[in-house]
């Protein structure tokens, strides 16, 4: 006998999509374009974080020129990254309903790409998150961002060329608007001027983060730079900074009993006047954050390779000592191709003016295509390596 | 096919790396940050994104695209917006942040809301001068 009831099946519980635009179509259409800035970041990623870490085999080789490429490159990697936020929350509403596919598990092949695609999902909510918060110098998570930041992007990486290949069948069958597939969808053709519309707002989702954003790199859109954690105008001299002469305790430096020491085959030492009345150059090279700000100036210093002339070595790689005590940055290696450019300088004024301590009085170094953080500030020993 | 398959066995590779990235740091806090991440967007943004939906759904056509432009530009605006608002602790320094942050969201906020409105009205005379042959 049959007396009880019978239960709903689990896959009653869970929730059903009729709305339309949940299809395959719309999420190739979003997903070509979400996948194209996934792969600018990643590119970007590994540009610089080999810029700013060269292996020891490729430090005397990395380009010189352009002298706006690092500042292209970063602010690509956090433009894009920023504009990848409005596609990835698209492409996850219109695959949202599979989340709740049932049976859940129908094999291990589908386990396995269930599995897969939780860790695409993850990795790409993961690395926007944590970039943005990078951006804004804000860290709740336990641990190192950069490591950990560049490891999860091999991991995405990895996660998204494997979801290209499980799924290229339908990428290629929903690219264009009028395939046979597109075609025949369920609610085909009359989804069409909605999908659409939610492209177009999504368009202009990505135009809006993008636009108010992207001036604290792209400086002639400092105007309506309203949301980017940086703006052009607000700095010393024209210039924003990130490490403050107070964080690095070099506020007062005794002008008089500063040197810059100079060590190679014939070693010498200057007092501040003394390489005030060395020839001196200016250049106008950018300083670029690898948090995605950065901004053109004026330098005038002397030339590095004038300094490793003199002292017998001329053109040769560099290490160059901070004044600061402590500090990630505090030593700087400099690889042969940045010494010896012409452009590279100890820097003693910035946009007309004595530095001010922040820009890392009396001297700093201002290189061509490096990131930020390896423009040493507080100056005071070069050693020929 | 075999490019297909070495697309995956490339991704399957690069995956492996990353994990064994990840492990040389401290995998079981990525790990929770990972999961956290789809908690994140799966338990709480997509139901508040759908239940936002909803009610964008009884619109009509022509009112549902720019009323769903506008909310998607609004949520994604705020999405940025929310770490320089939410952001604890003493800045670095005052070029950090140097904006009024909140001041510039609402800005956006209402500029967002007139351009939908503008768009609106823009469509509502255009669909009259038809209707009037002009």
């Amino acid at each position: 006998m049959k007396s009880r009831l019978p239960l709903p099946p689990p896959s009653a519980l869970l929730p059903s999509f009729r709305g339309a635009l949940h299809d395959r179509r719309t999420a190739a259409a979003i997903g070509r374009l979400l996948g194209v800035a996934m792969l600018v970041c990643m590119v970007t990623g590994v540009l610089s974080h080999y810029l700013q870490h060269p292996p020891s085999w490729l430090a005397n080789d990395l380009p010189a020129r352009p002298t706006w490429g690092y500042r292209l490159n970063q602010g690509l990697h956090v433009g894009v990254g920023i504009a990848a936020i409005p596609l990835l929350f698209g492409k996850l509403w219109t695959v949202y309903p599979k989340l709740f596919v049932w049976p859940a598990l129908k094999g291990v092949r589908h386990a396995l790409e269930r599995l897969s695609v939780a860790v695409l999902v993850a990795g790409a909510v993961f690395e926007l998150l944590t970039g943005l918060l990078n951006t804004v110098q804000w860290y709740p998570w336990p641990f190192s961002f950069v490591p950990v930041h560049f490891a999860v992007g091999w991991l995405l990486t990895g996660a998204l060329l494997l979801h290209l290949a499980v799924k290229w069948p339908d990428i290629k069958a929903y690219w264009w608007q009028r395939s046979a597939a597109t075609r025949a969808l369920p609610q085909e053709p009359e989804n069409a001027p909605d999908r659409r519309s939610l492209l177009t707002g999504l368009a202009v989702a990505v135009g809006a983060v993008t636009v108010t954003t992207v001036g604290q790199s792209f400086t002639p859109l400092k105007d309506v730079d309203l949301l980017a954690p940086r703006h052009p105008d607000h700095g010393p001299l024209g210039l924003p900074v990130n490490r403050t002469a107070a964080a690095a305790g070099t506020t007062r430096v005794d002008t008089a009993a500063w040197r810059l020491t100079v060590a190679g085959p014939r070693p010498y030492e200057l007092t501040l006047d003394e390489l005030a009345a060395l020839p001196q150059y200016e250049v106008e090279l950018p300083i670029a954050c690898v948090e995605g700000w950065s901004k053109n100036a004026h330098w005038t210093g002397v030339r590095i390779k004038d300094l490793t002339e003199r002292a017998g070595a001329p053109g040769a790689a560099l290490r160059v000592v901070s004044l600061e005590q402590h500090g990630a940055y505090r030593v700087m290696d400099m690889g042969r191709t940045y010494a010896r450019d012409p452009l590279t300088l100890l820097a003693l004024r910035l946009n007309g003016q004595v530095l001010t301590p922040d820009h890392g009085y009396p001297a700093r170094i201002i290189a061509p295509n490096r990131p930020g953080v390896l423009q040493t500030k507080w100056v005071t020993r070069l050693e020929v390596r | 096919m075999a490019g297909r398959y070495a697309v995956g066995a490339l991704g399957l590779a690069l995956m492996g790396l990353g994990a064994s990235l990840v492990w040389a740091q401290s995998p079981w806090d990525v790990a929770v940050w990972l999961v956290g991440a789809i908690v994140l967007h799966d338990g709480l943004i997509a139901p508040l994104v759908l239940l936002v939906g909803l009610g964008g759904a009884l619109t009509r056509p022509g009112v549902r695209g720019p009323l769903r432009a506008a909310l998607v530009t609004a949520g994604c605006l705020t999405a940025i917006a929310l770490p320089d608002i939410l952001r604890p602790g003493p800045k670095n320094n005052a070029t950090v942040l140097p904006l009024d942050y909140v001041r510039n969201w609402l800005v956006l906020l209402g500029v967002v809301g007139f351009g939908a409105v503008l768009v609106l009205a823009v469509r509502r005379v255009q669909a009259a001068r038809r209707r009037r042959g002009l």
